[in-house]
């Protein structure tokens, strides 16, 4: 008997799929570099049955990768070599949501917006908020301690992780902080867990902190002249401002947005970069804008500027930054997620401009991200005459130098986006050799037969 | 040309309404007010009309709360030149505010009145087809398209069933459905200059019209739930559900 029969026999043939379409659509994440070639998906209902996944891969040296929304884009989803996926998709139930603690305990294969949406219908508030919410899960935002636009004021998935419960690498199950507050009784593994990429175990159920729901809010977009005045503005901003939010994105990027949706552009003066500020929707704040404007503007910083007067429009400006990334999709980008101090962010800035110009002066750089966190995408556009391979190595080697640069300012090779496939062999600019060691270390405890994502993070 | 355009400050279009705890009114509090959609649209033709060289001068009036400047700003931020606000802590049915803005266009004398089709709040549309009732002149409902020759304004109208096209002579009514134009955004040098623009404040009591309500309301409740729909095997159960459960065919 072939070993996926035997696994079928184990946990129902239901649960199991092989068939090609499902192999390669299982097989890949938002990269678009790898192709899906894993021998089957699984697809769990139980903790029991996770374990016996897990025990039987274990038995039979099967590789196995843990497999979210698949919305991941550095590669941690996919299996391109024979290995087994085990998809969280088929536990996806809301256990409870608990008004005392103002917690909400979810299955790993809810998604980000169920999430967001169950909050919601009981006044409540779940902040990690991005523009592939509706498809992400919790268990792949744990995986990857997913940021997106709300960090700034509310932080990463990190911070709103009250427990965990997993199945390790070796079949154990643990039951990680028991949702508690307050807990110091030693080495807090639930921190381990969260942005470990499906490498120690896999999560199965997780108890997530809400909050009280923020005040209805005001959007605005600014014309900025110079990639290094974008800080100054940021600073302005926070200064005078409570900020939810500070992204940004280049004159490309929009354009290539209001072409592909036909959307408003928010002003007819073009600007080589865009700022997009939100805040609270009250008096106060609202006046606090047109200071900020005004001295901006004094300071020559600024050229133009909208502020949304409803909610449609707050969305709409908004989409202009959200809809980026699936834009670009299509253009195969290579994604550069990378971070630095605040405070280190404008002469780095200026140095990574220089750096591609050299590098890739024929090439359509994309910017835009997170600023406000110190958070900023390069994403480079394949032009059509480059095979997917040929582009890779070339950006491949690129990284490199990009690296070297991340490490001279002690930045991070992945901000919010995780290592997996993707940026392995730039781990060494952000991680110390003893760092990488000891997470090895660390994975053989979980893991000691390497069953779970090989070849991803370290 | 001068036209007038009237502009209401409603709850926004994407918040969810809940009635007060007593059921007495919509809970407002803590709830974002907005311009409401089609008199925003009705904001944004008079502005095209004005950048064509149709219309010369632009006043955003609103009949409401002293709060409702700040939809009148937002008018100014488009492009009307100034503002006037009929003041009232009440609210006003539509036929009072209707007689509010005849008082303000005998003064003003406008060739063209712009309004929303309707308010989303009270959903009465209502207000513009009075007020031309009121000011004896023709009107030209649910606007989807307008245009103009000397002296008569020509207008496309989204009716049941298709589209009218309608010739008004002036001064005229006109009110705007949504697919007339896409408002643009405000644009904060623009907000900043609107800032200095005028608006007259009047109090509604000053004005000599009776705005005694007609209508009282006595509760406000949620619409019942909807209840989930059900999900059928196949096309004979369906029939056989229509036929025996729902008794439709
Ligand atoms: C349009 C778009 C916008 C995005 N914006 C952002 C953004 O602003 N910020 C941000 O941080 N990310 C962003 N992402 C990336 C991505 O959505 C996040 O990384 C997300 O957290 C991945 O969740 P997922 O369920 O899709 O995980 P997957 O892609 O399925 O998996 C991600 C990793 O987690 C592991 N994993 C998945 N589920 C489990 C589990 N239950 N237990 C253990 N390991 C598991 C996988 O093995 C893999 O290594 C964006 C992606 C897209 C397509």
């Amino acid at each position: 008997m072939d070993i996926v029969s035997r696994l079928a026999g184990v946990i129902g043939s239901e649960n199991v799929s092989y068939c090609d379409s499902e192999l390669q659509s299982y097989g890949v994440d938002r990269t678009t570099i790898w192709e899906g070639n894993p021998k089957a998906v699984v697809f769990p209902r139980s903790v029991k049955q996770l374990q016996d996944i897990i025990l039987f891969a274990n038995k039979y040296s099967l590789k196995v990768v843990p497999s979210g929304g698949r919305t991941g884009l550095c590669g941690g989803a996919v299996a391109n070599n024979s290995e087994l996926v085990v998809s969280m998709d088929k536990m996806n139930i809301i256990k409870e949501i608990n008004l005392d603690d103002r917690s909400i305990t979810a299955e790993a294969g809810v998604t980000t917006q169920q999430i967001q949406v169950a909050a919601a219908e009981n006044h409540l508030f779940y902040p990690v908020d991005f523009a592939s919410s509706g498809s992400s899960q919790i268990g792949g935002n744990i995986a990857t301690n997913a940021g997106g636009i709300n960090v700034i004021r509310y932080g990463m998935t990190r911070n709103w992780i009250l427990g965990l419960r997993v199945v390790t690498g070796s079949g154990d199950i643990l039951n990680l902080n028991k949702s508690l507050v307050k807990n110091n009784t030693g080495y807090d593994f639930r921190h381990l867990f969260i942005g470990s990429e499906g490498t120690l175990g896999i999560i199965y159920e997780a108890t997530l902190q809400l909050t009280e729901p923020p005040k209805p809010s005001t959007v605005c977009v600014f014309g900025v002249e110079k990639f290094a005045y974008l800080t100054e503005v940021l600073k302005i901003c926070k200064s005078m401002l409570q900020v939810n939010a500070f992204e940004f994105f280049c004159n490309n990027a929009l354009s290539r947005v209001v072409g592909a949706h036909q959307y408003q552009r928010p002003f007819d003066t073009e600007s080589p970069f865009y700022a997009l500020v939100e805040l609270e929707n009250t008096e106060i704040e609202t006046e606090t804008v047109f200071e900020v404007y005004s001295k901006c503007v004094d300071e020559k910083l600024i050229t133009d500027g909208v502020i949304s007067q409803s909610i449609d429009q707050a969305r709409a400006l908004w989409r202009l930054r959200e809809d980026i990334s699936e834009t670009l999709w299509h253009f195969q980008p290579y994604k550069n997620d990378i971070s630095v101090r605040i405070s280190k962010m404008a002469d780095f800035l200026n140095d990574v401009s220089q750096l591609t110009q050299k590098n890739y002066p024929d090439f359509e750089i994309i910017w835009y991200g997170h600023i406000g966190d110190g958070n900023i995408h390069l994403n480079i556009l394949k032009p059509k005459n480059l095979s997917t391979l040929q582009f890779k190595s070339f950006c491949d080697g690129v990284s490199m130098s990009l690296g070297e640069l991340i490490s001279k300012y002690e930045g991070s090779i992945s901000a919010e986006h995780g290592v997996g496939l993707l940026k392995k062999e730039s781990l060494r600019f952000s991680r110390s050799e003893d760092e990488i060691n000891l997470m090895k270390s660390i994975k053989k405890i979980f893991d000691p037969n390497a069953i779970l994502n090989p070849g991803k993070l370290i | 040309m001068k036209a007038i355009v009237a502009v209401k400050r409603v709850v926004d279009y994407n918040v969810k309404v809940r009635p007060k705890s007593d059921g007495s009114a919509v809970e407002l509090t803590n709830v974002k007010m907005s311009i409401n959609p089609f008199c925003e649209i009705a904001v944004e033709e008079a502005v095209r009309l004005k950048e064509k060289g149709v219309v010369n001068e632009i006043v955003a009036v609103s009949v409401g709360s002293t709060q409702s400047q700040e939809q009148i700003r937002t008018a100014l931020a488009l492009g009307a030149d100034r503002g006037i606000l009929v003041q009232t802590e009440d609210e006003l049915e539509p036929l009072a505010v209707a007689k509010c803005l005849e008082k303000i266009c005998n003064k003003e004398e406008p060739d063209l009145v712009l309004l929303g089709k309707q308010a989303i709040d009270g959903d009465n549309n209502q207000t513009g087809q009075m007020l031309a009732a009121l000011m004896e002149v023709g009107q030209a409902t649910f606007a989807s398209e307008i245009s103009f020759t000397d002296d008569a304004v020509t207008v496309t109208r989204e009716v049941d069933g298709g589209l009218q096209t309608i010739k008004l002579k002036m001064p005229a009514v006109i009110t705007s459905d949504l697919r007339l134009n896409e408002p643009r955004y405000a644009s904060l040098p623009n907000i900043m200059k609107a800032k200095k623009k005028p608006i007259d404040v009047i109090d509604v009591n000053e004005i000599g019209v009776n705005v005694d309500k007609r209508v009282q309301t006595i509760e406000v409740q949620l619409p019942p739930e909807r209840e989930a729909g059900i999900k059928v095997e196949n096309v004979s159960e369906l029939v056989d559900k229509l036929r025996n459960e729902a008794k439709v065919i």
